[in-house]
């Protein structure tokens, strides 16, 4: 695989949940948020830009941020936001907003905010639309039985916005536009590079496949993720788009250390934490009625969604991607995920939960030391 | 008293499934936001009326329309249906959320409706009194809140909560946020009640816990001929609860 590039992807959890927590079946929609402690939040804020920043110096080749809302599991209700801040510190790497449901703004805000990223950064910003969680349609008002159809109205006055000359008009089911004609316009023509990003729902891809876009499956187990690359591939020739790797980011777990115990002993906790403790929520908050099809639902309801509560790590290891070890080990596994995915973006999450600060340093140094030039070496075999 | 025959129609495509039987004057039954309580206790009427019992589009054996998303293009479906099935007056029973339908058609279609009966019926907002919002409640605290004495539901239901069984309600309830996601309050319904010129009865059970009895004053105090009825110990599906009810209404109707 050539022309790797290596992303990191940054939640900014809140990462005092206070003791009295696991009283709450979920942490997301409707956890008090008479928990969330500024000052605490204020802290993290500075320790996870401190992070992201070293990231940018340590070589990646991008910042990933994305939306969530109610939730411990997330500081980044708008992440428009937080990469306009980034925008002046992270001086060389990619700004990826992966991203902001579109259906939950005004489409020519969106575009427009966008926009801005785009030409403050130079172009540096990546875009990805997922349709949001369940949890987000609990938090937002939207309905999450019409939100598909919303979705794909808002992604075409998006696209439209950015490669029509405006002014133009738009008349569609959600809104109207008498004067679609944003001012900014991105600094990249037509527009940033787009995704989709979403759990393998067959109408995602089919849009993906459609807007020839790339795409990203997130928490759905590696047999899976690579059925869905499969699909996308055979969905996006039908629509007469050839993909590229670049368009298939992989994400993954990672957590590099100098021996395979240290690794062992330092990681999972937090993991386990992210799983049972961030990531914790309930059926009805992850599926709101229309949020999936009827057909869906008894296909989810019929495997259990392990992304959500109960953890073994073993077993989670095994189905997702996740690597936790030497830099030999992980470089490793990831050049096989990369070559069996047939892609070449490897998206790590390399903070998860409560990690100290320093176990995330750690991480995200050794990767780049030591991970990334053994599998850019593995470029050229 | 006859069992109810199963027929299926076609209207603007898509798939209605009524249930009729018995002659005499037409009773149209609409049913509220779940389907589990079954149109069997509407046999009782059979002595006396024409029952048409439908499945709204989205509910039951009905088809799908998801261009359905106001509860004003089932006011229109029906009054497809009735021109399908020839009827031209009729009583109108609705329970719930079909007595909010059932409200809406009236107002708009009097003329058609000779007697009008609404059991708990949804759509008033009343902050003193609040109707739970089932959309936000989880499904395993709703059901068992229907009913004051859960038995009479409890046969209705899977022993085991099975996929097929809750896939149904997963159905079910998309077709209720397609229409009250955004908007779960009509505002506008008590500006329009007064339209209902026709008898009407306002049945309750006095231990609601979906929808408060307190409310059945508010339809009384804006429907110009409205007597109100409400039932001693028994929940929000009173016509399962209390089967003596669903007689009750069909003599209101009839006399």
């Amino acid at each position: 695989m050539s022309g790797l590039r290596f992303n990191v992807m940054h939640f900014m959890p809140y990462a005092h949940l206070p003791e009295n927590h696991k009283e709450f079946k979920s942490t997301w929609v409707s956890f008090p948020n008479k928990y969330y402690d500024p000052e605490k939040g204020y802290e993290l804020y500075q320790r996870y830009f401190e992070q992201l920043v070293l990231a940018d110096k340590l070589g990646f080749d991008a910042i990933v941020l994305n939306e969530h809302h109610n939730t411990v599991y997330s500081m980044m209700a708008t992440p428009n936001v937080v990469a306009a801040a980034l925008v002046p510190q992270v001086k060389r790497a990619k700004i990826c907003v992966w991203g902001v449901p579109p259906n939950f703004m005004l489409p020519n805000r969106l575009a427009e905010e966008y926009a801005i990223l785009d030409v403050l950064s130079k172009g540096r910003l990546e875009i990805a639309f997922p349709l949001g969680t369940g949890m987000e349609y609990w938090s937002n008002p939207v309905n999450p039985a019409t939100s598909r159809e919303r979705f794909r109205e808002s992604l075409k006055i998006m696209l439209q916005a950015w490669t029509e000359d405006g002014p133009t008009t738009h008349y569609g089911k959600f809104y109207t536009y008498r004067f679609l004609n944003p001012w900014p316009r991105p600094y990249q023509k037509p527009h940033p590079p787009c995704y989709i990003v979403g759990t393998g729902s067959p109408e995602t891809i089919e849009l993906a496949a459609e807007l020839g876009f790339g795409y990203s499956s997130v928490f759905v187990p590696r047999q899976k993720a690579l059925e869905l690359n499969e699909k996308l591939r055979e969905r996006s020739a039908h629509y007469g788009h050839t993909l590229r790797p670049e368009q298939l980011p992989l994400l993954n777990f990672v957590y590099v250390a100098e021996t395979q115990e240290a690794a062992e002993k330092e990681y999972p906790e937090h993991l386990q934490r992210f799983f049972e403790d961030y990531a914790r929520s309930t059926p009805q908050w992850l599926a709101p009625p229309g949020y999936i099809s009827v057909e869906q639902l008894k296909i989810r309801s019929a495997g259990s969604d392990k992304m959500h509560g109960g953890f073994d790590f073993k077993a989670i290891s095994g189905a997702f991607f996740i690597s936790v070890g030497t830099a030999e080990k992980v470089a490793n596994e990831m050049g096989e995920w990369a070559e069996k995915m047939k892609t070449n973006h490897l998206n790590s999450v390399m903070h998860v939960a409560d990690m100290p600060h320093w176990k995330t340093v750690k991480n995200l140094t050794l990767f780049a030391e030591e991970v990334m030039p053994r599998l850019r070496k593995g470029e050229n075999r | 008293m006859s069992k109810l025959a199963r027929e299926e129609h076609t209207i603007d495509g898509v798939k209605t499934v009524v249930y009729t039987a018995g002659k005499g004057d037409p009773l149209v039954f609409f049913h509220g936001a779940g389907t589990v309580d079954g149109f069997d206790f509407a046999e009782a009427w059979t002595d006396k009326f024409r029952v048409i019992a439908a499945y709204h589009p989205g509910w039951g054996e009905s088809g799908d329309d998801t261009n359905f998303t106001e509860i004003h293009d089932y006011v229109m479906h029906y009054l497809e249906l009735f021109d399908a099935l020839e009827l031209e007056t009729f009583n109108l029973v609705g329970l719930s959320l079909g007595g909010y339908l059932a409200a809406k058609f009236a107002s708009e279609h009097g003329h058609r409706v000779k007697k009008l009966a609404l059991i708990a019926p949804f759509g008033i907002h009343d902050p003193e009194h609040p109707t739970l919002d089932i959309i936000s409640t989880p499904g395993e605290q709703v059901v068992p809140m229907l009913a004051s004495n859960f038995e009479v539901l409890k046969n209705r239901l899977p022993a085991n909560l099975d996929v097929e069984f809750m896939a149904a309600r997963y159905r079910e309830s998309t077709t209720v946020a397609r229409l009250f996601w955004e908007h779960p309050i009509d505002s506008r319904l008590p500006r329009y009640l007064h339209r209902l010129q026709m008898p009407t009865l306002i049945l309750w059970g006095d231990e609601d816990k979906i929808i408060p009895v307190q409310q059945a004053q508010i339809w009384r105090k804006h429907i110009p001929n409205a007597e109100v009825m409400i039932v001693k110990g028994a929940g929000h599906l009173v016509h399962l609860e209390k089967p003596e009810v669903v007689a009750s209404i069909g003599k209101f109707l009839r006399d």
